[in-house]
């Protein structure tokens, strides 16, 4: 492709080497830690209910509250704030890392 | 004194306070000119991110349902919190960097259209006025129930406190303390619950987690089981609510522009982390609230939940725990200011929408300064006025209105700003296709529900972007490709200025 024909290009699904490719699969990791727990885990509860490990889902519990609605209504929040933590340490690390490559402050 | 009028001197005094604090923090920042400025570290500004956040919604509604549906509630729960992960991920630094943080901002500035950009601030506009319809029906109730009037004219009064509050402070020109705001708010929520738990002879330390007993007591005493999972609902309509709110939550208005107050990027995406866990500390309460409310009811011999009392959940059950009267007081007290607050916020938003996106932008280019200002003057009280129209008959629980903002957030804004952000090649065409695909998705229930009675199990009035949001992607990409792409200019900004920073 000669010099001119140059068209920019921004795409999820396609990111250019450097910044962007480190940060496009921190957040397909994290996307995917958020997919999993929340939707991956009600139908994992829907497709068990009635069955052995569907009973066992539900009649464990934890703090007094069945496993399942323990998991639901408080690890998940928690969860989430760890997805967040983490995509966060490590944007500043790679953040940091190109800066240095590109010899430029810390914004 | 009794105690009802304890409640009432205890929720005066707290939103007397605010003003108080507001206006001594005013003359103290004209002092020290340039040093009150509104960020106050990753905390603070976590702290000024909840405080945005909370509403009638939160502090009410979500008890309220959680009480009606148990565990298929939780999707409000789960919903309400995992859409800053969406946010922070997808949207948080690359927005902070391409600069606009208003819905109409941005679709004007990328995508280049009046035509958007029109489309974009009255699908604002919408998403505030039915936000605050249900704000206004938790005003209306908490007046209501602590005055001991019907409804209708506790709505009618709540609805004139907070346009006089409006105007007062906008008078007085009282700053809003965010960290204050989220201090208080998350206090008179938490404290009468630890007091309950206490009553209750419960763990009341961190009655977050010491509720599990209670619904343990529940199900052996009375066989009331509220967590069993999909009683009220389908696991597709958990699923389509819990995404619906996510993409709402990362599409809010008033959720995009606190990154606008922090310094910088890096501060920015701490501050959701801290944000998230100041959300976080009161939707882990919340249910707590619900259970201990069924408690009391099988108690007095209601083994069904009483639908009629399901948002006003949180203070009923402290009354019939007899809580000490200024306790109720302050919980009425928090939930009123958080309501009053978000409601302020978003009618000048909407109304500062009204005077710049369509009066200056469409109708009257050449509109003076103050003639803009009085229609923003008179844009608030005529959205306050909307807003008390459709929330004297309010069409449903205070959390399912919400809902149904969040969802017309999710099918419109959400794909706009992700495309916007993540594909250079979306363009002009593309957003107006998607808008208007959106809102037809949104309200396809209640529209084409009589003629095609699939679209009202598709796209449930509160859940309609499961399926919604990506088929609104799906239009904006079909619809851009086959149009010509934006210009070079902006694709250059894109990839230099927003992805490529660093390269």
């Amino acid at each position: 492709m000669s010099h001119r024909d140059h068209r920019y290009r921004v795409n999820l699904f396609r990111p250019k080497t450097g910044h962007m490719r480190d940060e496009v699969i921190i957040i397909f990791a994290i996307l995917f830690g958020w997919a999993v727990c929340t939707f991956g885990f009600q139908i994992l509860l829907a497709l068990c209910q009635g069955s052995g490990a569907g009973s066992l889902l539900t009649r464990l519990t934890l703090f007094g509250l069945p496993l399942h609605f323990w998991f639901t209504g408080q690890f998940l929040p928690l969860w989430f704030i760890v997805l967040c933590v983490l995509f966060n340490l490590y944007i500043d690390r790679i953040t940091e890392y190109h800066s240095r490559r590109r010899d430029r402050n810390y914004e | 004194m009794n105690d009802a009028t304890w409640s009432i001197f205890a929720a005066f005094c707290v939103l007397l306070s605010f003003i108080v604090v507001g206006l001594r923090q005013k003359s103290r920042d004209s002092i020290e000119y340039g040093f009150g400025g509104s960020f106050t570290g990753r905390i603070g500004g976590g702290a000024a991110i909840a405080s945005n956040w909370m509403s009638a919604a939160s502090l009410m509604g979500l008890a309220g349902l959680i009480y009606l549906q148990g565990y298929q509630a939780l999707a409000y729960v789960i919903g309400w919190t995992g859409g800053y992960v969406l946010l922070l991920v997808l949207l948080a630094g690359q927005l902070r960097r391409f600069g606009k943080f208003t819905a109409p901002d941005f679709v004007g500035e990328r995508y280049g259209s009046p035509v958007a950009r029109l489309i974009a601030a009255v699908i604002s506009i919408a998403i505030s006025v039915i936000y605050c319809v249900a704000q206004f029906k938790g005003i209306g109730l908490i007046f209501s129930f602590m005055l001991g009037i019907d409804y209708r004219h506790g709505v009618i009064y709540g609805a004139l406190a907070v346009v006089s509050y409006l105007v007062m402070s906008g008078l007085l020109g009282v700053p809003r303390n965010q960290q204050l705001q989220y201090f208080v708010i998350s206090v008179s929520f938490i404290l009468p619950l630890m007091w309950l738990a206490r009553k209750l002879g419960y763990f009341w330390i961190l009655p977050q987690f010491g509720y599990g007993e209670a619904m343990g007591e529940l199900a052996r005493r009375f066989s009331i089981d509220i967590a069993s999972p999909f009683l009220h609902g389908s696991l597709f309509s958990w699923c389509a609510l819990c995404f619906t709110l996510m993409v709402g939550t990362a599409g809010l208005p008033h959720v995009l522009s606190r990154f606008y107050t922090v310094p910088n990027i890096r501060e920015a995406r701490w501050s959701v982390v801290w944000g998230l866990f100041f959300i976080a500390l009161i939707y882990w309460s919340a249910p707590a609230y619900a259970v201990f409310g069924r408690l009391l009811d099988a108690h007095n011999g209601h083994l069904q939940p009483i639908a009629a009392m399901a948002d006003l959940v949180t203070l009923k059950t402290l009354v019939s725990a007899d809580i000490p009267g200024w306790l109720v007081g302050i919980l009425a007290a928090g939930s009123l200011c958080a309501a009053f607050f978000t409601v302020a916020g978003l009618l000048m938003t909407g109304a500062a929408s009204i005077s710049y996106d369509i009066f200056y932008s469409i109708i009257n280019p050449r509109a003076s300064e103050s003639a803009r200002m009085q229609v923003a003057k008179g844009g608030t009280l005529a959205l306050a006025a909307i807003v008390l129209l459709i929330a004297i008959n309010p069409p449903g629980l205070i959390a399912e209105i919400t809902a149904v903002a969040f969802a017309l957030a999710g099918n419109t804004i959400f794909p706009l700003f992700v495309l916007g952000i993540w594909w250079e090649r979306a363009n002009r065409y593309g957003a107006i296709a998607g808008m208007l695909t959106g809102v037809l998705c949104t309200f396809a229930g209640p529209l084409l529900g009589g003629v095609w009675p699939q679209a009202a199990a598709l796209f449930p009035i509160t859940s309609s972007a499961l399926i919604g949001a990506p088929l609104v992607i799906v239009v904006m990409i079909v619809v851009s490709l086959l149009t010509p792409a934006p210009p070079e200019e902006m694709r250059r900004f894109l990839e230099e200025e927003v992805h490529g920073h660093l390269d």
